[in-house]
């Protein structure tokens, strides 16, 4: 190797450089040093329209509307800043303090206007106008605003600025003052909504005065995106849920379409928009920004129990006739396994509609906890459900093994126990539960959750879903138990009887630190289920105060012929 | 074998100017209208740079040797990590291509470079000299990692390795027309790379060709870049004068743009000057090139000169307009952790083949 040729090509190299520096600098340096003096170029930004979000019946649930805001340019107002903000503030019946700290935050060039007035009305603008003339400029901005903020918080997410998070999204084209989705719809289908940012170059003099427009970039609208959402359900949906803490999921049973899904308690994503005083969201010890049917996981108590039972079923443990004794409780090495009542002899028909707990307690002692563990998963209860919102959270099912690995401590029979009926470690999402009982309601599918319909007018339905392969005759069997819930006597939903919608369904309680909480989870009509529904209350005390939510809920959409 | 004069004490000297220029640009750029902006940043390279010259001397303690062995792991940690990136980064927003560890963020894509020069040290440094094993083989290694590394998409990084393997294989033993017919090969191929462009590098390519396209995105970048330079005349605006980077028409200056710093406050003179700096470490670092006589070493210590030769030649080219943007840190002087400690573990790395030439 001669070590010449590789010096020669390094000095090459560097000559090259070396030489249009001479060219730049030294040649035209008088060249570029003149345009740098006369350098007042500025881009008026132009914001695009983002794409607006509809429901199913194209109702308008976000989109963006015209508001005014009041600019300056700080280099034309250097010497008097502070006073002419005094002054604004003092016309506008601004708070001033505000101004300044708009004007901080927006402050990029001194040649771009910043805004410091947001969202002033028409009136006050021409005003303000008319009193400082040329000192200030009136910036027509598009704002993202939200119909019905509470109802869908946590479906659309909101909007924000790309700044702050600028450095990591600059590769993909976002440009700082961009507007980019963040939590929702907002976030997840950000590349449908994000229009194109767009903006006028323009040349101005040392006054601030404009002499020559160098180009332009229109800005493009952002897709208009339709949800499978209907807003009056969802209406429905929160107004029933009220003050409570919890959610409502109804869904298409065959297609995974989402009708409906409110989780409680809620906020005002336009005071994110609006820079308003948002800590009373953030503070709140109910954490209203959390998305409680995808985000949070819970044990499932009872609801868990037609899972075992099509287990034992699959694994041929039992028949639909085999019987266990239920005196309100099982013994265990000196710690007492409570029923909640005293059933005597039950199949597992009757296990089901009563929700027996000694009924599932044998079936766990049968199947072993390794062997539930496997079907609780081969329901989807520890796998994300693929729904298109962003921070799904998935469930947890835990194994023997896990057990001492994690905790260091042996499985017992008690876990055996705890798990046969939901309670213990383990864990789902509202989501997770519903889709895993849908199972016995649309022939053994899994299937993917979505909110999507179209874009614009494309359909852009995403379906999916996975067959689990389990005989329909033990899917029947489970489903026949469900129904019992309703219909037979002693059946633990029977409030949801005299809804007359042929409702199929399980109850549960799950106990947990404080108060208990409640689900209620199931599908209509039985006989050619069409939807499925999940409700559930953090903390709410029983299954039956979501029974009874669930019984307002419906009764609600009867009345007003929404089904 | 002993070389005539040790380059390392002039490598050092060198190095630690360049520290001290890429403070003073750093420094400088954070200025907007007077006002010392980001002061985490500057505070955050200070610590990188101690980091960065602590690995120096380790690594100038390790045996080059082990790299030989290294190669193929560390081909394949970093051909994982870069998978991780890619599917990790499509969660969340598809915008990332960093990792987090702690404190501070690394780009796998750094930890490519290295991987690519070790195994192109090991193979080009065959004795065995067959088209398919030499040439065909890692090419078909690197190309992996231009591609996944182009999915993300850096297009810098890629050219990068792309040219490593070329440089590489001309100042090698093998045979240079293999590299002919792989050129040859990619011209006709290369179409189909414009395919794979995402959508606003395929804009930054045409803005090189003519600025004034896309006037307000990248165009805009070349034009005020040229200004900066331009404007900073023979002897420069001075220390903290430059108006172009004061007054914020220049994005992304304290990084791949930094080079536009020192030319408008330093002038020509300062720039010919720092390229002095930087000809006289590649000399430093090529001049023994023919005296060591282990060809693995050959090859890495020809890497590593050829590693830095490349970051400046491309990073001042797009800064001047002669290049297209790619988006590439200056070597030693743009802000960022990443870059800075890949160079500084490859000057370890050649300090240590120095030593075991004495």
């Amino acid at each position: 190797m001669d070590k010449n040729i590789v010096s020669r090509v390094y000095l090459g190299g560097l000559l090259i450089l070396a030489l249009s520096l001479f060219y730049y600098q030294a040649l035209k340096g008088e060249h570029y040093l003149r345009r740098a003096k006369n350098n007042y170029v500025r881009v008026v930004p132009l914001r695009s329209i983002r794409g607006s979000i509809f429901d199913r019946n194209s109702r308008v649930l976000a989109y963006d509307k015209a508001v005014f805001n009041i600019a300056v340019i700080p280099h034309q107002i250097e010497k008097k800043k502070n006073s002419l903000l005094k002054e604004l503030a003092k016309f506008s019946d601004y708070d001033v303090n505000l101004i300044h700290r708009n004007y901080n935050k927006g402050l990029n060039n001194i040649f771009s206007p910043v805004d410091v007035i947001l969202d002033i009305n028409k009136s006050m603008v021409l005003k303000l106008k008319e009193r400082f003339k040329d000192d200030i400029l009136i910036n027509p901005q598009a704002q993202r605003h939200y119909s019905y903020p509470y109802e869908f918080a946590h479906l659309l997410g909101y909007v924000k600025e790309a700044a702050p998070f600028y450095e990591s999204l600059k590769k993909y084209g976002y440009r700082p003052l961009e507007r980019v989705g963040f939590l929702g719809i907002e976030q997840y289908h950000d590349a449908y909504l994000k229009g194109e940012d767009g903006g006028d170059l323009i040349e101005v003099n040392a006054a601030g005065r404009t002499v020559g427009f160098l180009g332009v970039r229109k800005p493009k609208r952002g897709k208009d995106v339709y949800l499978t959402i209907d807003c009056r359900i969802q209406k429905i949906a929160h107004q029933i849920l009220g003050e409570k803490k919890g959610v409502i999921i109804l869904m298409d049973s065959k297609s995974g379409e989402i009708f409906s899904l409110v989780s409680s308690p809620s906020f005002d994503p336009n005071f994110f928009i609006k820079g308003r005083n948002v800590q009373r969201f953030l503070d709140n010890k109910n954490y209203p920004l959390f998305n409680r049917a995808i985000q949070a996981t819970y044990p499932l108590g009872s609801t868990f129990k037609p899972i075992i039972g099509v287990a034992a079923l699959e694994e041929g443990k039992i028949t639909p006739s085999t019987k266990f004794n239920c005196i309100g409780g099982i013994n265990i090495a000196d710690t007492e396994f409570s029923c909640w009542s005293v059933h005597g002899e039950e199949n597992l028909h009757q296990g089901l509609a009563h929700s027996c707990n000694v009924y599932f307690y044998n079936l766990g002692i049968i199947l072993g906890a390794e062997t539930m563990a496997k079907w609780a998963k081969k329901f989807g209860l520890d796998s994300l459900r693929g729904i298109d919102l962003p921070y799904e959270k998935k469930g947890f099912v835990p194994t023997p093994q896990w057990k001492t690995d994690a905790l260091g401590k042996h499985w017992f029979l008690g876990d055996t126990l705890n798990l046969s009926i939901g309670q213990g470690f383990i864990e789902a999402s509202p989501l997770e539960v519903l889709l895993g009982i849908n199972v016995f309601a649309n022939g053994g599918y899994l299937v993917r959750p979505y909110l999507l319909w179209k874009v614009d007018n494309a359909d852009s339905r995403l379906r999916a879903k996975t067959y689990l392969g389990i005989s329909q005759g033990n899917l029947n069997i489970i489903k026949q138990g469900l129904i019992g819930a309703i219909e037979a006597d002693g059946g633990t939903a029977q409030l949801l009887k005299k809804l007359n919608l042929n409702i199929a369904g399980k109850t549960g309680t799950a106990q947990t630190k404080g108060e208990s909480h409640g689900w209620f989870v199931g599908f209509f009509p039985h006989q050619e289920p069409k939807y499925a529904i999940c409700v559930f209350l953090e903390h709410g005390g029983s299954s039956y105060e979501a029974l009874g939510v669930t019984y307002l809920f419906l009764k609600r959409l009867k009345e007003e012929n929404l089904l | 074998m002993k070389l005539k004069l040790t380059p390392v004490k002039t490598i050092i000297i060198c190095v630690i100017f360049l520290n001290i220029l890429s403070l003073m640009s750093l420094y400088s750029s954070l200025h907007q209208a007077g006002e010392f902006k980001e002061q985490a940043i500057f505070h955050k390279q200070i610590i990188w740079i101690v980091i960065s010259w602590a690995c120096l001397i380790i690594f100038s303690f390790i045996s080059y040797r082990f790299y030989f062995d290294l190669s193929f792991i560390l081909y394949g940690l970093n051909l994982v990590l870069l998978i991780f990136v890619i599917v990790f980064g499509k969660r969340i927003m598809g915008a990332q291509r960093w990792l987090d560890i702690g404190f501070f963020s690394f780009q796998p894509s750094e930890l490519s470079k290295i991987a690519v020069i070790f195994i192109l040290a090991r193979f080009f440094s065959h004795p065995e000299k067959s088209f398919l094993r030499v040439v065909l083989f890692p090419f078909a290694l690197v190309m992996i990692n231009v591609f996944l590394i182009f999915k993300q998409p850096d297009l810098g990084t890629a050219s990068i390795l792309l040219f490593l393997f070329f440089m590489l294989g001309f100042f090698s033993k093998v045979r240079k027309r293999y590299f002919i017919f792989l050129l040859i090969g990619g011209f006709l191929f290369s179409p189909l790379a414009g395919k794979f462009l995402k959508s606003y590098q395929r804009k930054r390519l045409t803005v090189f060709l003519n600025p004034n396209v896309d006037p307000l995105g990248a165009g805009y970048t070349i034009i005020q870049s040229k200004i900066a330079i331009g404007s900073g005349k023979i002897f420069g605006k001075g220390f903290l004068s430059g108006t172009q980077n004061q007054f914020n028409f220049l994005p992304e200056r304290h990084t791949d743009f930094i080079f536009t710093v020192i030319a408008e406050e330093w002038g020509l003179a300062g720039c010919l000057f720092l390229l002095s700096i930087y000809y006289l470490l590649l000399r430093k670092i090529s001049q023994g090139l023919s005296k060591i006589r282990d060809p693995f070493a050959q090859i890495l210590s020809l890497g590593i000169s050829s590693f830095f030769f490349l970051h400046i030649f491309i990073n001042i080219g797009m800064t001047l307009g002669i290049l297209p943007i790619v988006g590439l840190p200056l070597i030693f002087l743009s802000y960022g952790g990443s870059h800075l400690l890949i160079s500084f573990i490859l000057l370890g790395i050649f300090f240590n083949i120095c030593r075991s030439h004495k």
